[in-house]
């Protein structure tokens, strides 16, 4: 399914020198990076380095101070609503309503993202099978496994069939199955030719990604393929791997 | 705007509000207690007023003046203690409302043709229920004036002398509930509308399902109204109910139109509805909704004229009562129930209430960020 | 009970509610408004009636009566109509409460002895204002009576007939009958009962709703520990805002107490702790903000406000809510407040109230101690 108007099926991600300021504080410093249709791209940092605040920048949570951006053809500042319906987002607190079921989720998010009544049925069913919470639907979510809602976060930010999918430090507290099992399903995802855009923290999940971004303080201390960015720092350690890349970077001071 | 995205959103509203099932009864009980509570309790009508006697004459017209006093049935002779210190405990524990003291030669003036004091004393703790017993008290002793006038010079004065013929209109026999039943309706709705309003925000913002709507299409005007509509429907459904209630079980009469006062509700919650999207927007927490808003209905509620008469407040309180919608609801909703005024009577007031709710309506929307910054 | 336990949960509590700047500053905001209202703007007493009159006589004398009825400040003349139509239009629209009619003839009725009538119409919606319009305007006209009954022994040539009974009449406590006077005390119950109660309700109520009560029942801290941790800042809170109060009472309106401080001061504490406890027990049993807020303005403020003997009269309630008041803390409270301050009473008297709040006390902080106890702390 394809959304009318936008451009552009090579770049999902564009953005230029993008900056974000809270009064005297600079989470975001005139970062550009790319992100290609379809590929799984990382957003790694620690706790406080501006990769939320761009995150949110990129999803219309948050206005950036200067600089711009486009998320699938459309820019975030100008032409936000037709941003917001050519994406999903997935928060790390997995913002579901804990006291709706999942199939009363899903109806809300379906109607919200204006999805055609007649399409219901059939998304719902679709969703509910390929997160497999088809049995679980009609429990409050508050009831769930957080294996189980993490599915349902999901599932809530691709009914509506974006084409670009955001996820914010999506495996936060979760176990080591389950984290399998997610980027299982994520390769899938892209495999179809949604763009995966993640931030984590987990510098071990990077390798998952096609292509990733350090960020430290505001500024990119990093880019390209996790190979090129280990080869790259740590150069004549065979063995080394993203944590000791970025443990390096962070020690060089820049 | 989207009727479809503001249709799921009520629903999802209803749905959450419903499935917790301590609220649902805390629904109906709020409007329920309060009316019965201020239905029974606020009523200061003068029916008992307990008497401590001295009658230190013990003649004829000293049981006379007694009688005179119990016979309306509205002084009652609860006691008769031996002395002033009797007296004075008697009122210290509060057991007394008047005191009479007949002196010892009572009688005695009386037939010289003088004139005999009687000591009547009132325990002003409760001030308007003491002018009122007061004032009773001086009509008994006027009544038995005349007639001891005329048993003294054995005639019937006929001079001009005014009968003074008083009715009162609107609510005739005085009923209290008459009078603050209509108010209860508004300020049930008052509190449906601002306090849940805000909650229904905040809460959302304190799960962190907030963030997540501001990343959907939905637009903040379609969160307003999403948000507003669950509350204004269960607003105006207490209302029918308290309604109903004061019609048939306290048959307080509605003298006026129930569309002119259908009207009036929904501008008043114009003003109400965008009371709390302010507050939302002001408070981080529920506690802070919470607190906010008693500190915003309590001057509402007080300097509405809803208890308290505002010709009673200083001038300045008084051009501040212009600034509160209660205070136009009320006068419109009490001059439909007791007066059978309505719209082409009571329009300034209409006026007032459409030009407030506005205002503060669409200031609050324009205060609503959706975005978190 | 270990001190060092119960401090540990005061601090924390202190560090939430100076974080919440908000609430903190609610929790004296709204006493001082509740004061400042009820000091200058609030007053059930009845004054400057807005009456409205009607002559169709127009003779000297019953612009006379005119006069007088206009002269004190029981009644406010706002407007001299033509006729009765314009009284009722007056009446409808809200520009007067009181009409007052005099026929035409009503002077040559008088002067030839004749009983005459004078029209009186009241808007009886407000039936407290009503009621003492009403004996206010009956005053009037039996104090004009009066007065016609001396001219005319005068005209007859009689001897003064001296009115036979004359009522000396004297007010006790509260002798300037100033509502302000007993409604300012009675204040000091409500605000008590708001940032005892209402505040301490959303306490609990919060953990449970944040999770954080997880964490504390697998602490080693007592139940009671938990209690007395959670309470004692707000008992600090309760205690400034009484203070003030009685200050701004004394200091504003000149409202002085006629007996002790420090009983005062106890029955206050006393008051306090039973507000903190049935605030924190209704947080316990709720487990939800917003539903502990509504059960706490239903069982804490209102019949703080209502069935208290505070503004209104419990003698005149029917018999079940009668019995209903015994239960309220506030009647308790209100009746010593009113005690010490109009009427200069004692520990004699007042021993048997203190005992009731005492007890009240007791079993509510007991039944906090047990509910908590069986949710695992």
């Amino acid at each position: 399914m394809n959304m009318a108007g936008g451009n552009n099926t090579e770049e999902a991600i564009v953005v230029r020198e993008l900056e974000k300021r809270f009064g005297a504080f600079t989470a975001v410093d005139k970062i550009s990076f790319t992100v290609r249709t379809g590929e799984i791209f990382g957003f790694l940092g620690s706790n406080g380095s501006g990769k939320s605040t761009t995150i949110r920048m990129l999803c219309g949570i948050l206005t950036p101070t200067s600089g711009e951006a486009k998320v699938a053809g459309y820019d975030i500042v100008t032409e936000a609503e037709e941003v917001k319906h050519a994406i999903g987002y997935m928060s790390q607190k997995f913002s579901l309503y804990e006291d709706l079921t999942p199939a009363e989720n899903l109806r809300f998010y379906l109607g919200v993202y204006s999805v055609p009544e007649k399409e219901w049925a059939e998304r719902s069913a679709w969703i509910l099978d390929m997160t497999r919470l088809a049995e679980a639907r009609n429990r409050l979510t508050r009831e769930l496994p957080p294996g189980l809602r993490q599915r349902l976060a999901l599932g809530c930010a691709l009914l509506h069939r974006p084409r670009i999918l955001f996820l914010d430090e999506p495996t936060s507290g979760v176990d080591p199955i389950t984290r399998r099992h997610f980027w299982n399903f994520i390769g899938r995802i892209a495999g179809e030719g949604i763009t995966v855009f993640v931030t984590t923290h987990y510098m071990d999940e990077a390798r998952h990604c096609g292509r990733i971004v350090m960020i430290n303080e505001g500024r990119i201390v990093a880019a390209g393929s996790p190979e090129e960015i280990i080869r790259g720092t740590c150069p004549g350690k065979p063995d080394a791997d993203l944590n000791d890349a970025f443990i390096t970077l962070m020690k060089t001071g820049k | 705007m989207s009727w479809l995205r503001i249709r799921e959103m009520v629903r999802k509203e209803f749905i959450q509000l419903f499935r917790d099932k301590r609220s649902r009864p805390i629904l109906i009980l709020t409007p329920l207690i309060q009316l019965l509570v201020f239905g029974y309790v606020v009523n200061y009508d003068i029916k008992d007023i307990r008497v401590a006697l001295i009658d230190q004459a013990q003649t004829r017209e000293s049981r006379l003046l007694a009688e005179s006093f119990t016979a309306g049935g509205i002084f009652r002779i609860t006691h008769r203690p031996v002395d002033a210190r009797g007296m004075e405990e008697l009122f210290l524990n509060g057991k007394a409302d008047i005191g009479i003291r007949i002196p010892p030669d009572f009688s005695s003036r009386i037939r010289r043709g003088e004139t005999a004091d009687v000591q009547i004393l009132a325990d002003g703790g409760m001030s308007n229920m003491a002018s009122l017993r007061i004032s009773y008290a001086v009509m008994v002793l006027d009544r038995l004036n005349t007639e001891l006038v005329r048993e003294l010079y054995g005639r019937d004065l006929h001079y001009g002398k005014i009968d003074a013929r008083i009715r009162a209109w609107y609510n005739p026999n005085l009923d209290s509930q008459n009078f603050f039943v209509p108010g209860i309706v508004a300020f049930v709705i008052m509190l449906i509308s601002l306090l849940l309003t805000s909650i229904a925000i905040i809460k959302e913002r304190e799960n962190g399902t907030m963030e997540q709507l501001i990343v959907t299409p939905l637009k903040p005007i379609e969160l307003i109204i999403g948000k507003t509509i669950p509350y204004t429907i269960i607003a105006v459904g207490q209302m029918v109910f308290v309604m109903l209630f004061a019609l048939y079980w306290f048959d307080v009469p509605l003298a006026g139109s129930v569309l002119d006062l259908f009207l009036a509700t929904c501008l008043f919650l114009l003003s109400t509805l965008g009371v709390g999207l302010f507050i939302s927007t002001v408070s981080k927490t529920q506690q802070q909704a919470m607190m906010t808003t008693f500190f915003f209905i309590l001057p509402f509620f007080m300097l509405s004229g809803f208890v308290f008469p505002i010709a009673n407040m200083p001038e300045v309180v008084q051009w501040l009562t212009y600034l509160n919608p209660l205070r136009y609801f009320l006068v419109i909703i009490r001059g439909i129930f007791l007066k059978g005024v309505g719209l082409h009577i009571l329009w300034p007031q209409y006026v007032a209430l459409a030009v407030l709710g506005i205002m503060v309506f669409t200031g609050a929307i324009g205060r609503f960020r959706k975005r978190l910054d | 009970m270990n001190p060092r336990n119960i401090q540990a949960i005061a601090r924390k509590e202190i560090y939430h509610l100076l974080r919440d700047f908000r609430s903190l500053y609610l929790a004296f905001a709204i006493p001082l408004l509740l004061i400042l209202l009820f000091g200058y703007a609030l007053s059930l007493d009845v004054e400057h009636i807005e009456t409205i009159v009607v002559d169709q006589d127009r003779t000297d004398l019953s612009r006379d009566f005119i006069r007088r009825l206009g002269a004190g400040s029981y009644f406010r003349i706002t407007a001299q109509m033509p006729d009765a139509k314009a009284v009722t239009e007056a009446l409808d629209h809200g520009r007067a409460t009181l009409a007052v009619i005099i026929p035409a003839g009503w002077t040559a009725d008088l002067r030839a002895d004749r009983e005459t009538t004078v029209q009186i119409l009241l808007d009886g919606s407000d039936p407290n204002f009503a009621g003492i319009s009403r004996a206010y305007i009956s005053g009037f006209i039996e104090n004009y009576n009066r007065k016609l009954l001396a001219d005319f022994l005068d005209r007859q040539g009689m001897e003064k007939i001296r009115p036979p009974v004359e009522g000396q009449i004297r007010v006790w406590f509260n002798e300037d009958l100033e509502s302000r006077n007993f409604i300012i005390p009675g204040i000091i119950a409500i605000i008590i009962m708001i940032v005892g109660a209402m505040l301490t309700s959303l306490v609990i109520a919060r953990e449970y709703e944040n999770g954080t009560m997880e964490t504390i029942r697998a602490l080693p801290i007592r139940a009671g520990e938990f209690l007395v941790g959670k309470a004692i800042p707000y008992f600090l809170i309760a205690l400034i805002d009484v203070l003030v109060a009685v200050l701004m009472g004394q200091v504003l309106f000149g409202i002085v107490m006629k007996a002790s401080f420090w009983l005062m001061l106890l029955a206050s504490s006393l008051y306090i702790l039973v507000a903190l406890t049935l605030g924190l027990l209704i947080s316990s049993v709720t487990k939800s903000q917003m539903i502990a807020n509504q059960a706490a303005v239903l069982i804490t403020y209102l019949p703080s406000l209502l069935l208290s003997n505070f503004v209104f009269p419990v003698i005149n309630m029917p018999k079940a809510l009668q019995l209903v008041t015994y239960i309220v803390p506030a009647t308790y409270y209100i009746d010593i407040l009113s005690g010490i301050y109009l009427r200069d009473l004692g520990l004699s008297h007042l021993w048997p109230d203190l005992l009731v709040l005492t007890g009240m006390f007791s079993i509510l902080a007991a039944l906090n101690v047990i509910v908590l106890k069986r949710e695992g702390l």
